[in-house]
């Protein structure tokens, strides 16, 4: 029987997979500028952006591919999210790689295989296609962690993060297999026909674990996330930003779409789980983000902890949870690429300062990397009238709708927490003398322009949340 | 249309310092006070137009939808209790402007531009009648006032700039919740004028309402802030942190707590009204021990606000509107203290006690101002100070809802405070005048100009205060019918009569009694 192709609805993903192809080919070309692959990707991405918008507003949905593959309004907002991620990633990364000794050809073109494997990721409606999609996206950043071969950091980021992933996908495979084995079958909305509320072998709930501990280590959910700060650290600056943005939308995308829809008759025993680790979460990442002086593992705990705020959402489990979810995903990643940016704007003559006493003073001598710096951490604390407010505050109703009360009252406390430690970097900036001045380097005008795209939507989404507030309601599959 | 020109005009200043701050410094200050001036100017035509007839919310124009599957509005609006509180703030944010005149040394730009966009913030919060909204301005006035004593402020202004927005979000975090489980049992919407209880698990809900005000007002024992930010923000900061900023958490009460949920007001009141007598006696007592004389005035502010809690719990219509009064009575004359502190520690570098005496022969001007701000603070007849305690005292002991015990202890602070204030000005005052202090200059034209306007409205006050009464009186009666009891037409007949408060308690205990019992046959 032939198989019946919609190519309209594979859009997105087509126009990505063929960026990539003109990508790798242009970038056997020695006598182009490497910059012009960077722009490549922008647009392509771009056009996948746009294309992306059009099918979500004009709801044009279907499943594909014996139904392995289902567009519908929620894989494509989340497409939103991962183009949107990557576009400003290439943004931030353009001036960073450029110097002469790094190849960046393979770098634009991994992150393009990332994204692709992200897409597929929310699409997935079986759970072999979801684990295809995180094999692709997991592997280009098992490379991407470690592009800096000459640096021992970035090497050792890699090799962690590829032996830690390896194991949580081997995790994720065998709970596949057990659900395989309870359900009969790999099909996300089969799986759910399969699991009636009073049959609930043991295989099935094994397999739902196994799944937790999988997604855990994906999206870096304590205790499954000791390799976040550690690769965060050590990978290239861009990467980090990448890492914690986008993957870690996919893999929440791919567990709400399992657990919404092919594990609903176990939310009973799934959703005490998801509570425990969402306060957990929250918890530790803000409470060892304390103790950070280096910015990068600040930010690595602080996106600990934005995963445990995601977890409210998806505990709360109704129809609110899921779009206030999705609505933090798409402001979390922005957010945090922009709080990454401007750590990469703040470059001196040699290396990053990532320390954050060498932000002392930048408040008076570098007046615009301050206002960055400090619109994007005011937003991941929740003061209005950014966007990080308004997202954390309708996670919260969501969690009071379902009647999680205690878990909101945890959650509110630790915005409290949280906003310990970054108005301490605000603190730093604006309100201590350095002790030692160092010498910045000039902006880069890419680099500016994709941090003054994330103010202006962090503030824009603050301000009018409906912008898209509307759509992430409209998406709940 | 109007109210939200005066809420947002002084953000456009500081989107118009932004953009022009280059032109130098005059400039910026220039607009700083311009706008001010302008956005007081245009609330006295709030005052104008307010209906003081009727309790209702008004001038706020209809309701813009905001986020509208939330249920979310720009809803606001004023009416007899904010109307004072919006006055007070317009009012003195150009005060403040004009005695920050010469003593920001680095970043004016950025000091006017937090001035004013704490200005709309503060202003927001007594507007918003929409819960969320208000939750947004309650939040996002925290920056610019970290801003100010974080950058501008003392030695340790790092950790008092810290430790004030901890302790303002921890509370924060609460009422969030609060305000939460309240759109649940409102039929998802955030509007207040449509919130009417009983609520369920009300004791809770009110907890968590009360306890983000209460670090705000601060009421013992969540006070410690108040006293480590008031020594290290700049002198503008505390009289905008004095005047208004504490004006926020008595607001949150008088708003939320007492008409929201009046069962679980009434059961906590003798807890709360003996922390606020605590507060009243544990400030003044602390106030009196002060070497700094910002600490003292610090400190004093913890007494008088313990005073505005006792009145807003005595369930009296004399004690809430003194409460009211006494609001911006404080303002008034906490901040003339914090700005009369600010002049002679620019003179001098130093606010300590010892460090002075015998400044009267100097700086006679300078003393008699300060002389009238301290008998207002002590509550000398004839100054605003009087008035509003008066009218406490005498609400709570004569129709307080709480035993006269209280009050006996209560007046005690007035007594104190007569103590402190007046050892502390005949310590600064008088006696003999120390070398280093003798060519201290007298207050100049512009510092003259700064305090006059506060002076006008302390004796104003004091000698008549009917126009400001008169204009409240509505919406405090609204109040107090609604703590009174849940039975509004009861509660008007008992309002007529003065009462002994043990057998009205029993009597509102009566009536609940019986409807339960009415209920329970139904």
């Amino acid at each position: 029987m032939p198989i019946e192709i919609n190519w309209q609805l594979l859009m997105p993903e087509l126009v990505i997979a063929l960026t990539l192809i003109i990508v790798l080919v242009f970038d056997l070309f020695d006598a182009i500028s490497k910059t012009i692959l960077g722009w490549m990707t922008i647009v392509g991405a771009g056009i996948a952006l746009w294309v992306s918008i059009q099918m979500h507003q004009a709801d044009r949905v279907g499943t594909q591919f014996n139904e392995m593959f289902k567009v519908d309004s929620f894989s494509l907002f989340f497409n939103i999210i991962f183009l949107v991620s990557t576009i400003l990633v290439v943004l931030i990364s353009m001036s960073y790689l450029d110097r002469g000794d790094r190849k960046q050809g393979p770098y634009y073109l991994l992150i393009l295989l990332a994204t692709l494997g992200m897409m597929l990721m929310a699409a997935g409606n079986e759970l072999i296609i979801v684990f295809l999609g995180l094999e692709l996206m997991s592997l280009s950043l098992y490379v991407l962690a470690g592009y800096f071969r000459e640096s021992p950091a970035s090497s050792e980021a890699g090799m962690k993060y590829l032996l830690l992933g390896a194991f949580a996908s081997a995790f994720f495979l065998y709970g596949i297999a057990l659900i395989y084995g309870g359900a009969g079958t790999t099909s996300v909305p089969k799986i759910a026909q399969a699991i009636t509320a009073d049959d609930k072998s043991p295989l099935l709930l094994a397999g739902m674990f196994l799944l937790v501990v999988g997604f855990g280590f994906k999206v870096a959910i304590v205790p499954f996330h000791q390799w976040a700060p550690d690769v965060y650290e050590g990978a290239p600056t861009t990467i980090a930003a990448f890492i914690s943005a986008g993957p870690k939308a996919a893999g929440f995308a791919a567990f709400l779409r399992i657990f919404m829809e092919a594990l609903p008759n176990l939310q009973v025993e799934w959703s005490g789980v998801l509570i425990l680790l969402a306060m957990l979460t929250m918890t530790v990442g803000n409470v060892i983000a304390i103790a950070q002086t280096n910015i990068k593992r600040m930010l690595a705990y602080s996106s600990i902890a934005h995963a445990g705020y995601v977890l409210i959402g998806l505990a709360a489990a109704n129809d609110d949870g899921i779009s206030s979810a999705m609505f933090y995903l798409l402001i979390y990643c922005v957010m945090n690429i922009g709080a990454f940016g401007a750590v990469i704007l703040a470059k001196t003559e040699d290396g990053e300062s990532l320390m954050i006493s060498d932000y002392a003073g930048l408040g008076t001598r570098k007046p615009l990397l301050a206002i960055f710096m400090s619109v994007m951490l005011l937003s991941l604390a929740g003061f209005p009238p950014t966007a990080g407010f308004f997202g954390k505050f309708y996670i919260f109703k969501s969690a009071v709708g379902a009647g999680h009360i205690w878990l909101v009252i945890i959650g509110a406390i630790n915005t409290a927490i949280s906003a310990f430690y970054y108005l301490r970097v605000v603190v730093t900036m604006y309100m201590r003398e350095p002790e030692e001045e160092l010498e910045f380097s000039p902006y880069a005008s890419t680099l500016v322009v994709g941090l003054i795209l994330a103010v202006v939507g962090i503030l824009l989404i603050g301000i009018l949340p409906s912008l898209m507030l509307t759509p992430a309601q409209n998406s709940v599959f | 249309m109007l109210l939200s020109i005066v809420i947002f005009l002084p953000l456009l200043g500081v989107i118009a310092i932004a953009l022009l701050r280059g032109l130098g410094a005059t400039a910026v200050k220039g607009i700083a006070l311009g706008i001010g001036l302008i956005t007081f100017i245009i609330s006295l035509g709030l005052y104008i137009e307010f209906n003081a007839d009727t309790a209702t919310f008004q001038l706020g124009g209809t309701p813009i939808e905001w986020i509208s599957s939330l249920g979310i509005s720009y809803h606001i609006g004023i009416d007899g209790i904010s109307l004072w509180l919006v006055l007070l703030t317009t009012f003195l944010t150009p005060v403040c402007i004009l005695a920050a005149w010469d003593s920001v040394e680095k970043g004016l730009s950025g000091f006017m531009m937090s001035l004013l966009a704490l200005e709309t913030g503060m202003l927001g919060v007594f507007c918003s009648l929409d819960l969320f909204l208000f939750f947004v301005f309650w939040e996002s006035m925290l920056i610019p006032m970290y801003f100010l004593i974080g950058i501008w402020g003392g030695e340790r202004r790092i950790y008092a700039t810290i430790k004030f927005v901890l302790y303002t979000m921890a509370g924060s975090a609460l009422m969030l919740v609060g305000i939460l489980a309240l759109y649940f049992q409102n039929g998802n919407s955030f509007d207040l004028t449509t919130l009417s209880g009983p609520f369920e698990h009300s004791d809770l809900l009110f907890l968590a309402f009360f306890i983000a005000f209460a670090i705000k007002v601060p009421l013992f024992p969540f006070h410690t802030w108040l006293p480590d930010a008031h020594v290290e923000a700049p002198t503008v900061g505390s009289v905008i942190l004095a005047g208004v900023l504490l004006k926020m958490g008595t607001y949150g009460i008088i708003r939320f707590c007492l008409p929201l949920f009046p069962d679980a007001a009434e059961k906590f009141t003798p807890l709360i009204v003996t922390l606020a007598v605590i507060g009243i006696i544990y400030g003044a007592l602390v106030a009196m021990v002060q070497p700094d004389l910002k600490k003292l005035v610090a400190y004093s502010s913890v007494s008088h606000l313990g005073f505005v809690v006792l009145g807003l719990f005595s369930q009296s219509s004399a004690g809430l509107q003194g409460s009211m009064l006494q609001m911006i009575n404080h303002g008034l004359s906490t901040g003339a203290l914090f700005l009369l502190v600010g002049m002679i520690y620019e003179r001098r570098h130093s606010r300590m006690i010892v460090d002075f005496g015998g400044l009267s022969k100097r700086m006679p001007i300078f003393a008699v101002i300060f002389m009238i701000v301290t008998l207002s603070s002590i509550g000398l007849p004839g100054l605003n100070g009087f008035v509003g305690e008066y009218m406490i005292l005498l609400g709570s002991f004569v129709q307080g809802a709480f035993s006269k015990v209280y009050v006996v202890f209560a007046t005690a602070g007035v007594i104190l405070a007569a103590v402190y204030m007046l050892w502390m000005f005949q310590r600064v005052m008088f006696g003999t005048l120390d070398k280093t202090n003798e060519n201290l200059p007298d207050l100049n034209a512009r510092e003259i100009v700064v305090m006059l306007p506060l002076l006008l409205f302390i004796v104003w006050i004091g000698v008549y205060p009917k126009p400001f009464l008169s204009k409240m009186e509505k919406s405090v009666e609204l109040v107090v019918t609604k703590v009174q009891t849940t039975e509004p037409a009861m509660g008007r007949l008992e309002k007529q009569k003065p009462r002994d408060p043990k057998l009205a308690l029993q009597g509102t205990q009566y009536i609940q009694h019986e409807k339960r019992e009415k209920e329970a046959e139904q």
